[in-house]
C-alpha cells in the first residue's frame, strides 16, 4: 500500500515538474553572424584598366597623346609634376623606362626594344620574374576562373595585375572574413581560462587554467 | 501489499472474488497511481503536439530506397518530393538534379600555402554555395592560422581577427575534406549511407543518414558535421542550383561533408572556394588529365599531404613555392622599409 503511494507521488512530482518546466531549455547555439557581401564577392582584388588610359578630372587621354609632347626623361625616378599618385615601390625597379616603352607611351617595352602590348602585362613582367611566370602558363601561380574542364566553357586566367599593383607588387594585406562561431568550436575567447577546454587542443600543458596561447608562445 | 489487501476483501463482497479484492483504500491509492502515471506519461509526450511537422518523415522518404538501390524512376519520384518539400519550407522554385561522374575524371585539389593569406572568404563562400546552416554555424572549411617554423596543428588558431591578413608571423594553412582515396569514414559508416564515388568524392545520402556520428569520429582531418538542431538557411539566402548528394538543404540528424561542390564541378565548373579566392592558392581540376593545372602541380612543385602517417591517401595536396612565402621580404638595398 505505502508502495503503490510513493509510486504515485513520485510520478506526480514527475508530471508536474515536467508540465511547470522550471529549467527552460536555453539553446547554446550562437546567433548567425552577419557575413558582409565583400566576404564572398568574387571580384579580383583589382580592376585594373587594360588600356593606356589616362584619368584627370572628367578628361581621358591615351597616355601617348601627352607623352608626344613632352620630350622623355631618361633615367628618370619619377617626373615631378604628373603621376604622383603612381608610387614607384618596386623593389630596385625604380626607372619608370624599365616597363614603359621610351618612344611609344601606349606600349611596354621589351629586352631589345620592341613594343608590349598594354593588354599583355604578363610579358612584360616575365622579362624578370620568369619562374612566376611558367608557374603561371602552367596555372599554379594566379587565379583561374571559369570552367576546369575546357570543352564545358571558358576558363579564363587572371593576369599579373588583377592582383599585384605594378608600381607596389606585393599582394594587399585583406580583412579577414568572420571567424567561426560554429557548435562545437564556440565564440572566440581567447582570454579566459575557458580556453583550455577547446577540444581541438590537447590538454597536454596540463590543466593550469592559464591561457594555453601564452603558453604555446612560451614553449 | 497483496498481503495486507487479503484478509479485508476475504468476507466483504459478495458480487465475486475480483471486486471483491477492490477496497476502497485500494481503489483510491491505485486510482491515484493510475492518473498520476497517466499525467506523466501525458507531459513526457506533450512536446509531440508541438513538433515541427517537417521533423516527421513524410511516407515517401520513410519507404525510400538507398540511392545506389534506385531506378531513375525511382529517382525522378525522389527528387520531385524533395523539389516540393524545399518549395514548400523556403518559397524557392530549385532545380534539383543529380549529374554522374565524368568518365576518366577524378578530381584533385592543390592549394598553394605560400600564397595563402588567410582571409577566410573560401569559408563563407562555400557555406552560401552549398547552403550550409547559418545558426548554428555549419562550416566546411576551417582557415589554421599557424606560426612559422611549425607545423603543429593542435597549437594552431582559428579564431584570429586581426585587422589586416596574413599576420607577417604567421602562415595559414586551410582545412577541408581530402576526398580521401582511403577514406575512414566511408568504412565505419554502419549503413553505407557514404561511399565514395567514381570520380574520387566521398558522398553522403542524407536520406539514408542515421546520425551515428561514427564518421566524424574517424575522420582524421575533422571534415564533417553534423547537424544537431535544424539547419537555419534564410530563405532568401537559398542556393537554388542543388544536386541530390551536394547541396540539396539537409535534416536534423544527419551528417554532412565537403563534395568539393559537386553541382558545380560536374558540370565542369570550378569550386566555390576556389573562384572566390582572391589569392589564387587554390587550384581544381582532373588529375588524369595530364595538361591540367593539378597535374603540374604534382609533377612540378613541392607537394605534401596532411597527417600523411594516417594512410587516408588524400586528394587534397598543399604545395608551396620554391622562393620562400610571398614577396614581401625586401628586393634590394634600396628597399629598406621591408613594410608591405
Amino acid at each position: 500500500m505505502l508502495r503503490s503511494l510513493w509510486i504515485a507521488v513520485v510520478l506526480l512530482v514527475f508530471a508536474v515538474v515536467l508540465m511547470l518546466a522550471p529549467l527552460r531549455f536555453t539553446s547554446p547555439v550562437p546567433p548567425a553572424v552577419e557575413v558582409p557581401d565583400w566576404a564572398t564577392a568574387t571580384t579580383p582584388v583589382r580592376q585594373p584598366k587594360m588600356r593606356p588610359q589616362y584619368e584627370a578630372g572628367v578628361f581621358t587621354y591615351r597616355c601617348s597623346e601627352c607623352h608626344a609632347i613632352i620630350p622623355p626623361r631618361e633615367q628618370a625616378y619619377r617626373t615631378p609634376l604628373q603621376h604622383k599618385e603612381i608610387l614607384s615601390e618596386h623593389g630596385i625597379n625604380t626607372h619608370c623606362l624599365n616597363c614603359h616603352h621610351p618612344s611609344n607611351r601606349d606600349a611596354f617595352v621589351d629586352d631589345v626594344g620592341g613594343e608590349i602590348p598594354w593588354d599583355q602585362p604578363q610579358l612584360l613582367c616575365s622579362k624578370c620574374h620568369g619562374p612566376v611566370y611558367r608557374d603561371w602558363q602552367h596555372g599554379s601561380h594566379g587565379r583561374t576562373d571559369g570552367f576546369w574542364d575546357e570543352s564545358q566553357g571558358p576558363r579564363l586566367r587572371r593576369k599579373c595585375i588583377e592582383c599585384h599593383d605594378p608600381h607596389h607588387p606585393p599582394f594587399p594585406a585583406l580583412r579577414p572574413a568572420p571567424g567561426p562561431r560554429t557548435l562545437r568550436m564556440g565564440p572566440p575567447d581567447h582570454t579566459s581560462a575557458h580556453s583550455a577546454h577547446n577540444p581541438l587542443r590537447l590538454e597536454r600543458y596540463g590543466d593550469t587554467g592559464t591561457d594555453s596561447r601564452s603558453l604555446d608562445e612560451e614553449q | 501489499m497483496r498481503d495486507a489487501d487479503q484478509p479485508q476483501s476475504s468476507g466483504a463482497s459478495p458480487q465475486g472474488p475480483r471486486a471483491a479484492n477492490l477496497t476502497r483504500r485500494a481503489f483510491i491509492t491505485k486510482g491515484a497511481a493510475a492518473v498520476a502515471g497517466a499525467s506523466a506519461v501525458a507531459a513526457a509526450v506533450a512536446p509531440l503536439a508541438t513538433i515541427d511537422r517537417e521533423d516527421i518523415p513524410s511516407i515517401g522518404e520513410f519507404l525510400q530506397k538507398h540511392y545506389k538501390e534506385m531506378t531513375a524512376e525511382d529517382k525522378e519520384q525522389v527528387f520531385a518530393r524533395i523539389r516540393l518539400e524545399v518549395e514548400k519550407r523556403h518559397g524557392v522554385k530549385v532545380t534539383l538534379t543529380d549529374p554522374p561522374a565524368l568518365n576518366g575524371v577524378e578530381y584533385v585539389y592543390g592549394l598553394n600555402i605560400s600564397r595563402c593569406i588567410g582571409c577566410r572568404r573560401c569559408v563563407h563562400a562555400c557555406v552560401k554555395e552549398n547552403n550550409l546552416s547559418r545558426s548554428p554555424e555549419l562550416q566546411y572549411i576551417r582557415v589554421l592560422e599557424m606560426k612559422k617554423g611549425s607545423i603543429d596543428v593542435e597549437s594552431a588558431d582559428h579564431y584570429y581577427d586581426p585587422a589586416t591578413v596574413p599576420d607577417p608571423d604567421k602562415y595559414y594553412m586551410p582545412v577541408q575534406c581530402h576526398q580521401c582515396a582511403k577514406p575512414p569514414c566511408v568504412k565505419v559508416c554502419p549503413v553505407e549511407a557514404t561511399w565514395q564515388e567514381p570520380d574520387g568524392i566521398t558522398v553522403i545520402d542524407y536520406d539514408w543518414c542515421i546520425g551515428c556520428r561514427y564518421c566524424a569520429a574517424a575522420c582524421p582531418y575533422w571534415a564533417r558535421r553534423f547537424n544537431f538542431t535544424d539547419p537555419q538557411v534564410p530563405d532568401g539566402e537559398i542556393n537554388p542550383d542543388m544536386t541530390y548528394l551536394s547541396n540539396r538543404p539537409r535534416q536534423k540528424g544527419v551528417m554532412e561533408k565537403c563534395t568539393f561542390c559537386l553541382q558545380r564541378t560536374r558540370v565542369g565548373r570550378m569550386p566555390a572556394c576556389l573562384e572566390v579566392c582572391p589569392t589564387g592558392s587554390r587550384k581544381f581540376g582532373n588529375v588524369l588529365d595530364p595538361d591540367s593545372e593539378v597535374a603540374y602541380i604534382l609533377r612540378h612543385k613541392r607537394v605534401y599531404v596532411l597527417k600523411e602517417d594516417v594512410g587516408t591517401i588524400p586528394r587534397f595536396f598543399y604545395y608551396f613555392d620554391e622562393r620562400g612565402s610571398r614577396y614581401h621580404d625586401p628586393i634590394g638595398a634600396e628597399d629598406t622599409g621591408g613594410d608591405a
